[in-house]
């Protein structure tokens, strides 16, 4: 008997490998998306400096390796379908017999490998320049940072699903939301917890943004914080709770939401129309 | 007479395309949430810092919030021409714009100017919702100069900034003429660029040496300076003094920039690039 993967493992390979070699194809990509992240984080790292807190620098530098990816997320998770309608490659996947969902997995997966670089790029800067002083807890640093952006490109996903039923409002949306999700979330310093400028309710709001719980673990695995014990997992098994929670909620929202306009869409026969 | 026609249908065309998908109050509303988050955000910033450095001045807060406004303004503005450029070429509005007999500068002028006065609103906007979340965020007041005189000095420098952003985007457009990959880009790298070496979040002093003297001297870090003299430190001599310079600086941008379109331009007719849209 001949062993063969499924279609949704081919589906999702073959959607990675398309994303992946794009980005890596064409290396003017890595110039393009890093210039948001790489000068926001040069500029809080310096704000941060400014004000003579110099422990506090990696928080920046942090925050631009992880709003390269939020900003992946936005503009090529949650517009992507909405683009492909636009092309009318998305007339295409839903004739064929290949699962949504694995177009979507290998789309995330594809976006994390192809946005590694210029994540990778904005933190060797920040050492580079600032040398934060950083007190790793590896291990911890791994499992939450995998977990983060598995529950970040979850609700891409879901994200995703949503946008196909706007036109261009799906844009306009995506440039309302990146700056606020970026500020609840606390990119470029603590939102949750007794380090907070923000009042108890809008913590509880910011926390059920999965970049916020990210942001707090990672603070607290890669930095000494003042009055916070010693990272290990101690300090940080509720986060991977929540996150893994939410990530895995997430996939089955996506999935859902999908799955419902998908049937909304064949029935008014409005889910291949390219509005704009 | 023409070229102001063509200038005033071009602001129009501008609107229509970012306002017409929606109600134009909610879309005015939407482009208002990001600026006051990137204000809060660095304000923030700074309030951590500061605060556990035990250096918290609110003067400083007010220094920081009037620079992170007025950077995401002209950010949203002086691209204007670049994107123009580069989305006319996929939606064919700029195919039509070149067939005119006329230059493409009146468009990209109009198109210029209708987002600026659209960032302007946003602009007051965000300066009133900012004003009022950041005092009982902080526990503390903000000094700024709230009279009629100094949003009169206030919107005039709005005004002499047009020159710079204007200069600056039609610099770009003369490269997104010829550009089909990078041109995308370029918007972020101006904001980020803005960001650090106008002065927007901490003083050019901050920067290394030659970098700091280059920042010094560029107009949208005396426009800034100049919003600072009226909305912080009530200095009208000093207001007026930053305000020349900007304008100096602004219409040498200006010049250099509409040279360089007028040459991209006639260079790309020449050659038939205007409309490619893929290397």
């Amino acid at each position: 008997m001949k062993l063969q993967p499924s279609i949704w493992l081919r589906t999702a390979y073959a959607r990675m490998w398309v994303r992946t070699k794009s980005i890596y194809g064409e290396p003017l990509w890595v110039v393009v998306t890093i210039g948001f992240p790489l000068f926001t984080s040069l500029a809080m790292a310096l704000l941060y400096r400014s004000t003579g807190l110099n422990s506090a620098v990696g928080f920046a530098v942090l925050g631009g390796v992880m709003i390269s990816f939020w900003g992946n997320v936005l503009w090529s998770m949650a517009s992507q379908f909405q683009w492909d309608k636009q092309q009318g490659l998305f007339e295409i996947y839903i004739s064929s017999p290949a699962p949504i969902t694995a177009i979507l997995v290998g789309m995330s997966l594809g976006g994390i490998i192809g946005t590694a670089p210029s994540a990778a790029l904005v933190a060797f800067a920040g050492w580079v320049f600032f040398a934060p002083p950083i007190n790793p807890f590896w291990p911890g640093v791994i499992v939450v940072f995998g977990l983060t952006l598995a529950a970040l490109y979850a609700l891409g996903m879901t994200l995703a699903s949503l946008y196909l039923v706007y036109g261009r409002e799906a844009e306009a949306l995506n440039e309302a939301i990146h700056e606020p999700v970026s500020l609840l979330s606390g990119v470029y310093f603590p939102s949750i917890g007794g380090f907070s400028p923000f009042p108890f309710a809008l913590q509880v709001v910011a926390s059920l943004i999965p970049l916020t719980i990210g942001m707090d673990a990672l603070r607290r695995t890669l930095f000494a914080l003042p009055g916070l014990p010693p990272a290990g997992f101690d300090a940080i098994y509720l986060h991977v709770i929540a996150l893994s929670v939410m990530a895995g909620s997430l996939l089955v929202l996506a999935q859902k939401a999908l799955k419902a306009l998908e049937e909304r869409g064949r029935r008014t026969g409005t889910i291949a129309v390219r509005q704009r | 007479m023409s070229n102001v026609r063509s200038i005033l249908a071009s602001i129009w065309i501008g609107w229509y395309r970012d306002f017409s998908w929606t109600n134009p109050l909610l879309g005015l509303s939407l482009r208002t949430i990001p600026p006051i988050a990137s204000v809060m955000a660095a304000s923030i910033v700074y309030w951590w810092g500061s605060f556990h450095a035990g250096v918290f001045d609110p003067n400083r807060l007010a220094y920081i919030m009037i620079g992170a406004l007025l950077y995401a303004h002209i950010a949203a503005y002086s691209m204007i021409p670049n994107l123009a450029i580069a989305e006319g070429k996929w939606t064919f509005v700029f195919t039509q714009v070149y067939m005119s007999p006329k230059s493409a500068s009146p468009y990209l002028a109009g198109r210029t100017l209708g987002s600026f006065l659209s960032s302007a609103v946003t602009l007051f906007l965000a300066l009133i919702a900012v004003y009022l979340l950041l005092p009982p965020l902080f526990g503390t007041s903000i000094p700024l100069v709230v009279t009629p005189l100094s949003f009169a000095l206030f919107g005039l420098a709005l005004v002499v900034n047009i020159l710079a952003s204007m200069g600056i985007g039609f610099l770009l457009g003369a490269y997104a003429i010829f550009a089909t990959k990078f041109e995308w880009a370029l918007p972020t790298y101006i904001s980020g660029l803005l960001m650090i070496f106008s002065e927007a979040l901490f003083p050019v002093t901050f920067l290394p040496g030659p970098l700091s003297q280059i920042a010094n001297v560029l107009p949208f870090t005396e426009f800034i300076r100049a919003a600072r003299a009226a909305m912080i430190y009530n200095d009208v001599s000093s207001y007026f003094y930053f305000l020349g310079l900007s304008a100096i600086g602004g219409l040498i941008l200006l010049f250099a920039g509409l040279l360089a379109f007028r040459r991209a331009e006639n260079r790309a007719r020449r050659l038939g690039l205007l409309d490619r849209k893929v290397a």
